[in-house]
């Protein structure tokens, strides 16, 4: 019953984006799709479909976020702006299931809802869908690592913060100019053999076309899957043995902390040399989780982690710039550490 | 004339189930090489008072004895040595083969953890030949026509090695040759000391296989005793509700029609 | 062919498969390097490594796995009287994957998802019993069947609901491979675990053998050949239930071997639950070794034991079925 308003104001939402934009103060934009779709010239209440636009949202605009699909976890918080701590949780509306209640949604009356990532069919028509149904604009924005740079500046337009992308943008591409150049002179066969574990065993993984683990072949490192799926898949240790891998790269803290002890990991090379690192996370992946601009900082990790004596500059240094420039909060010495280690 | 302990007795007996009577008023008794028959129609609550007997159910009231003992005390082996049960019919999904279905007749001469070794085999294919179906052991009972199916569950209950058998409709769903087959099978058990309750909805059969004969229907013991004596025309049309006329063939037998 | 001589055949045929299973995956041994690994040499680390740590203790969990759910589908089909009941007719498979997913949801440690989607597996199947008794008394198959059905549909939505809360980027798709089942992760601890349920489920059937068989002909027909048919059946309830809950927890929802190995077993044996348990058993564990081969061997990524029991799985059924279905119904 505490809802009923909510629901009240919902309907009157519906009924007044049903009307027409007779008074429309915007601009018509072509998004990744190819659609024209007509956003507010300034866009104040902002719904991110999924974590990936979440998270290219909060680093653009946090002050237009109408909420979170996922809460913010205590360990995230130092990282993030106060004002974004305790925005709600909402849920998602595109990927492996929708969680998010249409009327929900417009009961946080948002003027425009944006979606970062995978451009298919499946996506294309889902926004075509929710945009008829819900009356609320949807724009969809190419989300792959390749495209980055140039999707920050096209979403950062679409939000009224042309300045702000373009500091992001080429932010983004100084990294990856700078990535290229170190990696123009690691001949191919310095580049190490990566494996990428999953969960509490390891032995969940991606392969190199996976977005989940798109980041590892962009700092030219081999990742040793040869399956060319482009979701998660299970492996057996035996197969991880035969692949010899000389670094594990894993987002699970008990895998890595398990790792030197679980007897069917002994003998690979990343193992045996104590080359298995495990990526920091808050509060967002480095790796994936979500596949986003925050991917950047696994760029800058992998780089030192993988390259330490061709890489130039300090790490800490770079991980603290990032975040000031992305996520708008400086990390001090002690959150430098719990994130990264020592 | 001096009366042997009967091999199974019932007095007073009320049956029926979830605590309402059926029937009650039952008295039975059943003496070695004798057969009972159970007649009346369809319905009546014959099964009811088989699974009564066979201590499937309890009794409403009254007291069925086994020998010396009453039924109630006795365990599902104990009474399974002492009485065995012919189902009117085989009701498995799998195909065993006769043999197989006769051995499970040894079960309650087994111990809990044994097979059936050469002894129960010997036994088993004793049981089948005493029924002249020796040459069907291996075979399977989906292929059985219906009254070879009814001896091999006879053959089962012989190699159970009790001294009564309870015999539900035995030839109720069968041809006339397979009844003439199950007719002369049951015979043949009585004559060797077998005692028989079996059940019928046919008086002819009645007549021709039974030295006693209990005659029940929904309103309960319409008469019980021995059958030359209460199968008459008055009986049996009280028992069925329609008239019915006695005759005795040439041959000695009696026909109901 | 008799008895004995069927059961060395397939105990022959079981040695085959474990040796091929002990020859093939990834990580390429020859067979000379395998051979004197088992022996003792320890010369080369890493293939001590590969076979003692990762490639035996998976053969060995995919046999005992296999074993257990033809089994408990061999002790189930009998006490059911029904040749199309599998292991899961009366919610195990649902309330151990539904603790199982719990546990992955909560981020539990391995071992303690194991057991707690063990633990879940025969609370699922104790609330089915108890309600079925609290309705009718457990003489009734049918109520119990009923019930099953009720309380695994339950189990199911809890998975649906704990697959919904899961964070899709990384338990989700645990869970997925998960409830697809596979023995990727399996590790010597496991299958130590795993063993006592196996072996105090096994016993009683194994002893009880013959007994149990006759619980095929029905209640009353086995109370009367001296069978307490009820508490018998919930024995073999309580033993097969112990076994699939211990193969499920251990190695995750797969589904079509304990439906489909009894059947093979039976064309060889017969219906006699006392001849097709061991053939049962020793099918199970071949198929199910030769089957997680495959899983480990086709591609370099795992294919979930579920599609391939599942793609096997039907086909050889629908084949059974057609040459068998004579001799199951009249």
């Amino acid at each position: 019953m505490m809802q009923f308003p909510r629901y009240i104001f919902a309907g009157l939402a519906l009924a007044i984006a049903a009307i027409p934009a007779l008074a429309f103060d915007g601009k018509t934009i072509t998004d990744a799709t190819g659609r024209e779709v007509q956003v507010p010239a300034n866009p104040a209440k902002v719904f991110a479909a999924g974590p990936p636009a979440a998270t290219l949202l909060y680093t653009l605009k946090p002050e237009a976020m109408v909420g979170w699909v996922r809460p913010v976890k205590p360990a995230d918080r130092p990282y993030l702006l106060p004002e974004t701590h305790d925005l709600p949780e909402l849920g998602r509306l595109t990927g492996r299931g929708d969680t998010v209640n249409l009327e929900v949604l417009l009961s946080t009356g948002p003027d425009l809802i944006v979606d970062y990532g995978t451009i298919n069919a499946t996506y294309i028509d889902l926004a075509g869908r929710i945009q008829e149904q819900a009356g609320v604009p949807y724009v969809l924005i190419d989300g792959s690592f390749a495209a980055m740079p140039q999707s920050i500046r096209q979403m950062a337009d679409v939000l009224n913060v042309p300045e702000r992308g373009e500091a992001l943008a080429s932010y983004a591409e100084k990294t990856l100019a700078d990535l290229d150049m170190l990696l123009a002179d690691i001949p191919k066969d310095a580049r190490p053999k990566v494996y990428l574990a999953r969960g509490p065993e390891g032995i969940e993984t991606a392969g190199p076309s996976s977005i989940n683990a798109e980041v590892i072949t962009r700092v030219g490192a081999v990742n040793v899957v040869t399956s060319d799926s482009d979701g998660l898949a299970n492996v057996s240790p035996e197969q991880v043995q035969a692949w010899a891998p000389d670094v594990i790269v894993t987002i699970d803290r008990d895998f890595a902390a398990n790792v030197g002890a679980m007897p069917e990991w002994q003998g690979i090379p990343a193992v045996a040399n104590g080359r298995v690192y495990l990526a920091p996370s808050t509060p967002f992946g480095f790796i994936d989780a979500p596949p986003s601009v925050n991917r950047l900082t696994g760029v800058i990790w992998l780089t030192h982690t993988l390259y330490p004596d061709a890489a130039s500059g300090d790490m800490r240094t770079e991980i603290a710039d990032f975040y000031e420039l992305f996520y708008g909060l400086r990390p001090d010495d002690a959150a430098l550490t719990a994130l990264l280690g020592d | 004339m001096e009366r042997m302990t009967p091999l199974l007795s019932a007095s007073d007996l009320a049956i029926g189930h979830g605590g309402k009577a059926l029937f009650q008023g039952i008295d039975l008794r059943l003496e070695p090489g004798r057969v009972l028959c159970l007649l009346g129609p369809n319905g009546a609550g014959k099964t009811t008072l088989f699974r009564t007997l066979l201590g499937l159910i309890p009794p409403i009231s009254g007291r069925i004895m086994l020998g010396d003992d009453p039924l109630s005390r006795l365990s599902r082996v104990q009474i399974a040595t002492r009485l065995a049960h012919v189902p009117q019919s085989l009701t498995t999904p799998f195909a065993f083969t006769a043999l197989d279905i006769v051995l499970m007749g040894a079960a309650a001469l087994l111990g809990p953890f044994s097979r059936p070794g050469p002894v129960e085999h010997q036994q088993a294919m004793i049981a089948l030949s005493r029924l002249g179906i020796a040459d069907l052991a291996q075979t399977e009972i989906t292929r059985l026509s219906g009254g070879q199916r009814q001896l091999v569950l006879i053959a089962r209950a012989l190699a159970q090695e009790a001294g009564v058998l309870i015999m539900d409709e035995p030839t109720a769903s069968l041809d006339f040759a397979n009844r003439v087959q199950v007719a002369n099978a049951i015979r043949q058990l009585a004559v060797a000391g077998t005692a028989i309750i079996l059940s019928s909805h046919d008086p002819d059969q009645a007549a021709a296989l039974a030295d006693d004969a209990l005659l029940l229907n929904r309103s309960g013991v319409i008469a019980s005793g021995s059958a030359q004596e209460i199968l008459t025309a008055e009986n049996l049309s009280r028992l069925y509700g329609i008239p019915v006329r006695r005759e005795r063939s040439t041959d000695g037998r009696l026909h109901f029609s | 062919m008799t008895e004995r001589r069927l059961s060395w055949l397939l105990a022959l045929a079981l040695i085959a498969t474990l040796m091929i299973g002990a020859m093939i995956g990834p990580y390429a041994l020859t067979p000379s390097q395998i051979v004197a690994v088992l022996g003792g040499d320890r010369s080369d680390p890493q293939a001590v490594t590969v076979l003692w740590n990762i490639r035996l203790p998976r053969v060995l969990a995919a046999a005992v796995v296999g074993a257990a759910l033809a089994a408990a589908g061999a002790a189930y089909q009998t006490v059911f009287r029904n040749p199309l009941v599998s292991p899961d007719i009366l919610g195990v498979s649902a309330g151990a994957g539904f603790g199982a997913v719990l546990g992955i949801l909560l981020g539990l440690p391995v071992m303690a998802i194991q057991i707690l989607g063990f633990v879940t597996g025969l609370t699922t199947v104790a609330i089915v019993l108890g309600l079925t008794l609290a309705l009718r008394g457990t003489g009734q198959v049918l109520v119990m069947v009923l019930c099953g059905i009720a309380i695994g549909a339950l189990a199911g939505a809890g998975i649906s609901l704990v697959k919904l809360l899961a964070d899709p980027d990384q338990q989700l798709p645990a869970i997925t491979f998960w409830l697809m089942g596979s023995l990727a992760g399996i590790k010597r601890p496991d299958i130590g675990a795993a063993l006592p349920a196996l072996l105090i489920g096994l016993a009683p059937l194994i002893a009880l053998r013959w007994r149990i068989g006759l619980l095929a002909m029905g209640d009353d027909e086995a109370r009367a050949m001296g069978i307490d048919a009820t508490r018998l059946r919930l024995l073999v309830i309580a033993c097969a239930t112990l076994m699939t809950a211990a193969a499920v927890s251990m190695a995750g929802v797969i589904g079509w071997i304990g439906l489909m190995v009894p059947h093979m077993a039976r064309l060889l044996t017969g219906p006699r639950f006392d001849r097709l348990l061991p053939a049962s058993i020793l099918i199970g564990a071949g198929f199910m070794v030769l089957v997680d081969t495959s899983a480990r061997s086709i591609a370099t990524i795992e294919v979930p034991l579920g599609i391939l029991t599942a793609v096997l799985g039907a086909p050889i059924f629908v084949f059974l079925l057609a040459r068998g279905a004579k001799s199951w119904s009249e």
